[in-house]
């Protein structure tokens, strides 16, 4: 089960002089950030700009060069176990197994939650529903479109109804219909005072949801603020050509 | 512990085995052919093959395979990031790696049922009492501790499931030649002494025979449980601190 936040602190996460090196390429580069409770915040950038591995240490999947984090109050060094009875998890890859079908895949991680059967069997239900999967909940997942993976991948992410919910390019692959249903979804997530680390390239996305957005680029956090500042800041008409105007690229290059 | 979770790994270890065509043939279908084959064909004595050797010695061949299906599902689960998804879940890697042991464990039981079971409609019939040959079970479990063991090391030097199927017959072939249902001779004993599985057929003759009270057996089986435990700790921690990313 998810544990709760301190109502007293309104930081969900602090990111303290963060550092990551693989060999000679340094993925994450001294990134300094604070997201608050109940905040969607969204990484903007190329693919390689350093936006999956700052969330794979969030979650203690990759152990940091340097600095550290504070996640839901814990120090990410000393305190991973908590940390992970906080967090909600969706990697950019649909990581499903393929021969269990999508309930099973579903009750098989709020299990590893340690949910009780009767309110996981609930929630899985309400989750499927949510994002019309009911119909092929009881059908092997390796005859899934992507669409379909990519939807399973975001209700495992969220069945143990995580206080932080780090969302890796939840929506790539999908159909513009489902796309739209995903958002709703992700914003119904918002409004029950839930904190989202998103991740995207697309523009769209990151203005329709974000709170706040923070523009990463060669491993470094480059600019940080509401998508309305940014805008302003930049005299641009949305945030591709903040990105543009930023790096001197199109987000869309990199990919 | 989330022994909850635990169950539901296990679940969905043995649904693998099942619903996967492939593993369900390479664990249980294919000894079961093996036992028919051997035993109508060969399970002639002149022939230098009896059903008392060929008993023991086709259910160790099947325990020894759980190396290749073990580094398979490690290696493809590595490949397709299930492992780092259950990472960022508050399962502790003990739980994971327990609920993998008595997968296998199970397995392995279900293994000497079936050969066991096949032996006797071919007309194999082992001296021992029904409650002796019960030992069969925990000698074997045992022994599928080592065979998760070594499916660890061999997940944690391959990168790929491919790689972790070519890599396994290392492991695989000198416990197969060595200590199945091969026949040895007086120089390979010296080798097969320094393999588990020898000390394994050994232990499963002995209890097949009705010989379970033998103080080989006290041999057999100290030395099945150290190395295997010893084996399956390795395992563990170099799958934990190189292959688990």
């Amino acid at each position: 089960m998810s544990a709760k936040l301190d109502p007293d602190d309104d930081s969900a996460i602090i990111i303290k002089d963060l550092v990551k090196q693989f060999e000679n390429v340094t993925a994450v580069d001294e990134v300094n950030l604070e997201i608050k409770q109940g905040e969607l915040f969204s990484l903007l950038g190329t693919n390689g700009a350093g936006k999956t591995t700052i969330i794979n240490i969030l979650c203690g999947i990759l152990k940091p060069t340097k600095g550290t984090a504070i996640v839901g109050g814990y120090d990410l060094k000393k305190n991973l176990k908590e940390i992970k009875a906080l967090i909600g998890v969706c990697p950019q890859e649909a990581a499903i197994f393929r021969f269990l079908n999508a309930r099973e895949n579903v009750e098989l991680f709020g299990s590893l939650h340690s949910i009780p059967k009767k309110e996981l069997k609930e929630r899985t239900d309400t989750f499927l529903e949510s994002l019309d999967l009911t119909q092929a909940s009881k059908r092997k997942a390796k005859g899934y479109s992507g669409g379909m993976l990519r939807k399973l991948n975001l209700i495992i992410a969220l069945i143990n109804d995580p206080q932080i919910a780090f969302l890796d390019e939840p929506t790539v692959g999908m159909d513009p219909r489902a796309r739209r249903a995903t958002w709703k979804f992700i914003g119904s997530l918002k409004s029950r005072n839930k904190t989202i680390i998103l991740t995207t390239h697309y523009i769209e996305e990151a203005e329709a949801l974000s709170d706040r957005v923070g523009i990463i680029d060669y491993g470094k956090l480059i600019e940080l603020g509401t998508p309305k500042e940014l805008m302003e800041k930049h005299e641009a008409k949305n945030l591709e050509e903040v990105f543009l105007k930023i790096t001197g690229r199109r987000i869309l290059e990199g990919i | 512990m989330n022994l909850q979770g635990l169950e539901a790994l296990v679940k969905m270890e043995l649904k693998k085995l099942i619903r996967q065509p492939a593993n369900l043939f390479l664990t249980l279908l294919f000894p079961a052919v093996l036992t028919l084959m051997f035993g109508v064909v060969f399970g002639d004595p002149e022939l230098g093959m009896d059903m008392n050797l060929i008993v023991p010695g086709v259910i160790v061949y099947a325990c020894i395979f759980i190396i290749m299906t073990v580094a398979q599902s490690f290696s493809t689960e590595r490949q397709e990031g299930l492992l780092k998804r259950m990472n960022t879940t508050p399962m502790t890697s003990g739980e994971f790696m327990g609920s993998q042991i008595i997968t296998n464990m199970t397995i392995a039981i279900l293994q000497v049922i079936v050969v066991f079971a096949l032996a006797v409609l071919i007309g194999f019939r082992p001296n021992g009492s029904v409650g002796a040959i019960f030992l069969a079970f925990p000698v074997i479990a045992l022994f599928s501790l080592s065979s998760v063991g070594l499916g660890l090391i061999t997940a944690t030097v391959s990168k790929t499931p491919e790689a972790a199927t070519g890599i396994s017959f290392v492991f695989i072939l000198p416990q197969m030649f060595f200590g199945t249902f091969m026949p040895i001779t007086d120089t390979t004993r010296r080798i097969a002494m320094l393999i588990t599985s020898y000390y394994v057929v050994d232990a499963l003759t002995l209890i097949f025979r009705g010989d379970w009270t033998s103080t080989n057996i006290l041999l057999d089986v100290g030395v099945i449980s150290i190395v295997s435990v010893t084996i399956v700790i390795i395992g563990i921690l170099l799958f934990e601190k190189y292959g688990n990313v």
